[in-house]
């Protein structure tokens, strides 16, 4: 997606040096991140309201660095770092009147933007949205329009920003591009913004039918050992723990009616290697998952709007 | 603005008032047997005419033409590009032997040194799709939500075993060898404002254009620089397909069809295939499910889902004859008889309902409904199939 | 099957065919593939210097006379420094007295006064609501001209304007009679009576409207599908225009059969048009009150006028109200003028070939059975010729 209003560069672009580790090139796939948690375990998250006193609504959201980052962190056998934790932060502006131009709408007008920080990921973002930005902003407003009442709130707008400031990665690092090209990482910052975006709706009192919030699930083909197998079904997944990712999806969840908003699944989640007596087909494994990735967050995001209203209640 | 918004939304869409709305979702949600505005059955589409290979300065093409007067074309061209490493592959040489040693290498090893295994499997972005909609810039939400779509599922994910991924994923056969590879640009054009959520049309045109697309036959073999045959006969197809007069016969892994992308929704306990506009703007659950022959066996493989934000959730909301100000004039005289209306609750939604009014959506969809709308989709001889097997039925004109 | 692939057929040509006397069947189209190469393209004759007027269909920039006798009317101009008449528009000629006017094959809907239309409403201001009646530009409907709920007669307070969205809302659907056209073309609507209103019970349809002025001479705007030309070619007998055309009656009631109960059909003359259940007035006032005055009568039904609320439909009657729908669809599609008659025939046609279907198809599986109600293809043909017979 070119942008036709500006004259651009070229399109190549320059990359950054990339250091060819000494100490790396001896020990190989030594260095490979691996899951330490269980696969029904999820990061810790840590989620805060009210960051920003200029909108009406903010939050801030991070995911514990995974293990593997930590050690390496104590440990530098290379400059470059192994992994790297979402972070990112979401303000709510509104509810405003809409602009004279606009037509009468009875409900609330929601737009989202989804926006990475140039520096989030490995590789520079321009900013400019791209296709993926414009993409992840589509599914987060499913997300949220399906939990938003939006008749409380004739005639008036609302607009979601959210800025990533750290991307999770979508492989390891040192892996060939290749090795999975999907962008397995863009399904957990649709989770984390979806749970931060709940978070600062909240904060702003947008009347909303449950706290909804963002899990992931995938289906991936090795085991701790790193041998292939038939793929398993983990929870939370960090793409750069797992050499191969068959499948994933990312469900916005709201526990209270249970019910699901917003539903992202690729890959081919056929053959997933289930318990013997469990008959559900490889998407429906992979749906409930991700629920209950969802249902993990649910707890963190309702811990941090019960604490956020008892900041403002205290302060008062 | 007001165009975003629309864009957002799974369509423009119709301003339709509460009384149409409230009839709609009636129709279609009678247990069993809905009433479609045009009466078709619920996984039933509407006719289309298509023809494939209408470009002769393309790869290949295709153009499907619904009964409205909406169509679609697409064009397929393909250009041959030098594979680059990609500098954020660290020390490719030691990766390159685990890489391979698992997956039962496909290509040969002589040319592996300080090459990425990109240049084996092929890689996502060598696909590249546009869309082009009148009326939409084409970074608008809509155009750029249906091309991630439907590249996702054609790109689609290839990490299982061996052979089967070659034949899955398209990016695994524009592997020229491991320096050079062919890079694809499908192109879809509208060629009028959608009349209802262009997603089946554009999807199943770029079905048939990948169907019919040829390159042309590689004279060089193994890693030389490429050099192809100018005869446009010898070309062969993308998708290789089984010809009555070919003498070699194509395996099961081989005969790979692209996939498609359905739209589905859900009104009430019904799953309904095809939906008009109008449809669309009652349903409860909107969902795209691309998916794809299986090559190993029969049966029909899952690529990807996505919800589709239902417009209904936008609607404007009827108002019970109990509430409107206009008629509590004379409520004495109409009080609760004909206009009363009861007051029932709606097992879909869960919220309390006036019959005959129309309420805007809300909340999301049980797990249950998405689970019948994947089932009714892959199901043994269900739509899934026989949309396959109807596409199929184009390339032999 | 789920799903029905057609290959690609050429184009109807229209008038021309109509000439040809060809007996046209249903197999007819198998072979137009290789016709379509403009042999049967309209000639164009040379007409610039023909001192009679030309005939037949004539395209823009052409001189229609240069007999300086004539007047030019609607679709052509006159050049000043010569006295010929130049069309300006592709159509048919005119001639009223000496005056010479060129009608528009294909025409948006214009307004007229007492025109019976359908129109749904876009914007709504302080004092009035625009409506969109298919014409080019938003016909405007005043709050004063719209019936108060039971009839009252006053005028319009400042409350009535706060609760404009009351009476209609943006969406809503209407029907209502041209009360004035202004000066640019923009109609003014009404609502003072009590067939006109809001709409509820039913689907709404949207087809092309009557041409220019009140003349049969509108074409199809949706009749571009393949799927449909196979029953263009059916109708090679009749005049090849369609869509709604100004008739007696504009709305009447279907006694429709499977137990369908009463339906109404609203023709607008704009070519929305809108099918309902009948809303017997009589039997809701007769329900709640044993005896009523005709003046109370009116007052019941005008408390509903502003209603929302869809009554019970049973689904026999969804069921004929889609079909004939479709009935309407068939023949906008190939292009046969809608009307009472043309509906009627055309709904009795589709009832019968669903006799004759319904015998074919005993042994099929269920679910084939279940979308038998869809008018496409073969089927719609049928219906179509059976619709023509009748005429």
């Amino acid at each position: 997606m070119t942008d036709r209003r500006r004259i651009n560069g070229p399109p190549g672009g320059t990359r950054p040096a990339v250091y060819a580790s000494l100490l790396q090139s001896a020990t190989g796939a030594a260095d490979r991140a691996q899951r330490q948690r269980q696969p029904t375990d999820l990061r810790k998250i840590f989620l805060k309201t009210g960051l920003i006193p200029s909108a009406s609504g903010s939050s801030y959201l991070e995911f514990e660095p995974s293990a593997s980052l930590a050690a390496a962190r104590a440990n530098p056998k290379s400059l470059i770092p192994p992994s790297s934790a979402l972070k990112l932060a979401c303000t709510v502006h509104g509810p405003k009147p809409l602009p004279r131009s606009a037509t009468f709408s009875p409900n609330l007008v929601l737009t989202t933007h989804v926006k990475y920080a140039p520096f989030a990921a490995r590789r520079r973002k321009g900013h400019i949205r791209d296709a993926s930005e414009r993409d992840l902003g589509v599914h987060l407003e499913t997300a949220l329009r399906g939990a938003i009442i939006a008749e409380r709130w004739p005639k008036s707008g609302l607009d979601i920003t959210l800025t990533i400031i750290e991307a999770e990665d979508d492989r390891w690092w040192g892996d060939a591009p290749d090795s999975h090209d999907a962008s397995w990482g863009m399904m957990n910052v649709l989770a984390g913004c979806i749970t931060a975006a709940s978070a600062a709706l909240a904060d702003a009192h947008i009347d909303c039918l449950d706290l909804v919030s963002g899990g992931v699930a995938a289906l991936v083909s090795e085991d701790m050992t790193g041998s292939s197998g038939p793929p398993r079904l983990v929870l939370d997944t960090d793409p750069a723990e797992h050499r191969s990712i068959v499948s994933a999806c990312v469900v916005a969840y709201m526990p209270a009616r249970d019910e699901i908003t917003e539903l992202w699944l690729k890959g081919d989640s056929s053959k997933a290697a289930l318990e013997d007596d469990d008959k559900r087909p490889g998407h429906e494994a992979l749906i409930d998952g991700a629920v209950d990735a969802a249902r993990g967050a649910h707890t963190v995001l309702g811990q941090a709007v019960r604490e956020s209203i008892a900041r403002t209640v205290g302060s008062a | 603005m007001a165009a975003q918004r629309q864009a957002s939304s799974a369509s423009q869409t119709p301003h339709l008032s509460p009384a149409e709305l409230s009839y709609l979702y009636t129709s279609l949600s009678l247990p069993k047997t809905p009433i479609r505005p045009d009466g078709r059955s619920t996984t039933q589409f509407r006719p289309l005419t298509a023809e494939s290979n209408i470009l002769p300065g393309t790869n290949g093409s295709a153009r499907i033409g619904f009964a409205d007067g909406t169509q679609a074309v697409v064009g397929v061209k393909a250009e041959v590009e030098k594979t680059t490493v990609a500098a954020d592959t660290l020390d490719a040489r030691g990766l390159f032997q685990q890489q391979e040693s698992p997956a039962a290498a496909a290509g040969d090893r002589e040319a592996q040194e300080g090459l990425g295994s990109a240049a084996v499997s092929g890689h996502g972005s060598w696909v590249q799709m546009s869309i082009e909609i009148p009326g939409f810039r084409d970074d608008d939400a809509l155009p750029v939500f249906l091309s991630e779509m439907l590249r996702e599922s054609l790109v689609g994910a290839v990490s299982g075993s061996g052979g089967e991924d070659m034949a899955g994923g398209l990016k695994g056969r524009l592997v020229i060898n491991k320096r050079w590879h062919w890079r694809l640009y499908i192109d879809v054009l509208l060629l009028s404002q959608p009349l209802s959520y262009p997603l089946p049309l554009l999807s199943l045109t770029t079905h048939l254009a990948l169907l019919s697309t040829k390159l042309p036959k590689l004279k060089s073999q193994g890693e030389e620089d490429p050099l192809f045959d100018d005869d446009w006969a010898a070309a062969q197809y993308l998708y290789p397909r089984s010809a009555p007069g070919s003498t070699a016969p194509v395996t099961t892994s081989q005969q790979v069809r692209p996939p498609v992308t359905l739209l589905v929704i859900s009104v009430a306990d019904n799953v309904i295939f095809d939906p008009t506009r109008e449809e669309i703007a009652v349903a409860d659950a909107v969902l795209a499910i691309s998916v794809a022959r299986d090559g190993g066996h029969d049966g029909l493989k899952l690529l990807s889902i996505r919800t589709i934000d239902p417009p209904s959730r936008l609607t404007q909301p009827g108002v019970p004859n109990s509430e409107n100000v206009n008629m509590l004039a004379n409520a004495t005289s109409v009080d609760d008889s004909a206009a009363g209306g009861a007051t029932a609750v709606n097992l879909a939604t869960g919220d309390e309902e006036v019959s005959g009014v129309w309420r805007p959506r809300r909340g999301g969809a049980k797990r249950s409904v998405l689970a019948r709308m994947v089932k009714t989709v892959l199901r043994k001889g269900g739509v899934g199939e026989e949309v396959l097997e109807g596409l199929e039925g184009v390339e032999v004109e | 099957m789920a799903i029905t692939i057609l290959p690609p057929v050429a184009e109807d040509l229209g008038p021309y065919q109509a000439d040809s006397d060809e007996s046209i069947g249903m197999d007819s189209d198998s072979d137009s593939d290789v016709e379509m190469t403009g042999s049967t393209r309209p000639h164009k004759r040379p007409r610039l210097h023909s001192k009679n007027i030309g005939t037949g269909i004539i395209t823009p920039g052409e001189v229609v006379t240069d007999d300086p006798q004539w007047m030019r009317g609607h679709g052509t101009y006159t050049n000043p420094l010569s006295t010929s008449i130049i069309a300006t528009v592709a159509g048919t000629v005119h001639k009223t007295n000496k005056l010479l006017s060129v009608h528009p094959i294909r025409a948006r809907y214009t307004p007229e006064i007492g025109d019976l239309v359908v129109g749904r409403i876009v914007e709504v201001q302080s004092r009035r609501w625009k409506v969109d009646v298919a014409a080019p530009l938003l016909a405007q409907l005043p709050l004063s001209a719209i019936n108060l709920p039971g009839g009252i007669l006053r005028r319009r307070t400042s409350a009535d304007e706060l609760q404009i969205r009351t009476f209609f809302s943006e969406g809503d659907l209407v029907v209502a009679e041209v009360q004035s056209v202004h000066q640019d073309g923009s109609a003014s609507l009404h609502t003072r009576s009590l067939k006109y209103g809001k709409l509820r019970n039913g689907v709404f349809l949207a087809v092309t409207g009557t041409g220019g002025s009140g003349t049969p001479n509108s074409s199809v705007k949706g009749g571009v599908g393949s799927g449909s030309s196979g029953a263009g070619a059916a109708l090679g007998a009749t005049t090849g225009t369609g869509g709604v055309v100004r008739s007696r009656r504009q709305v009447w009631t279907v006694s429709t059969a499977n137990g369908g109960g009463d339906v109404n059909v609203i023709l607008g003359v704009n070519g929305y048009i809108w099918i309902s259940k009948h809303a017997d007035g009589a039997a809701v006032a007769s329900s709640t009150t044993e005896n009523v005055s005709i003046i109370r009568m009116e007052e019941m039904v005008s408390s509903s006028i502003y209603s929302s609320q869809n009554d019970d439909i049973p689904p026999q009657t969804r069921r004929e109200i889609a079909r004939l729908a479709q009935c309407i669809q068939v023949l906008v599609q190939s292009g046969v003028p809608v009307d009472e008659h043309s509906v009627t025939s055309a709904y009795e046609a589709s009832l019968q070939v669903d006799l004759e279907v319904g015998d074919d198809e005993d042994d099929e599986d269920e679910w084939r059975q279940e979308g038998r109600e869809y008018l496409e293809g073969t089927k719609a043909q049928r219906v179509l010729e059976l619709a023509m017979q009748d005429k």
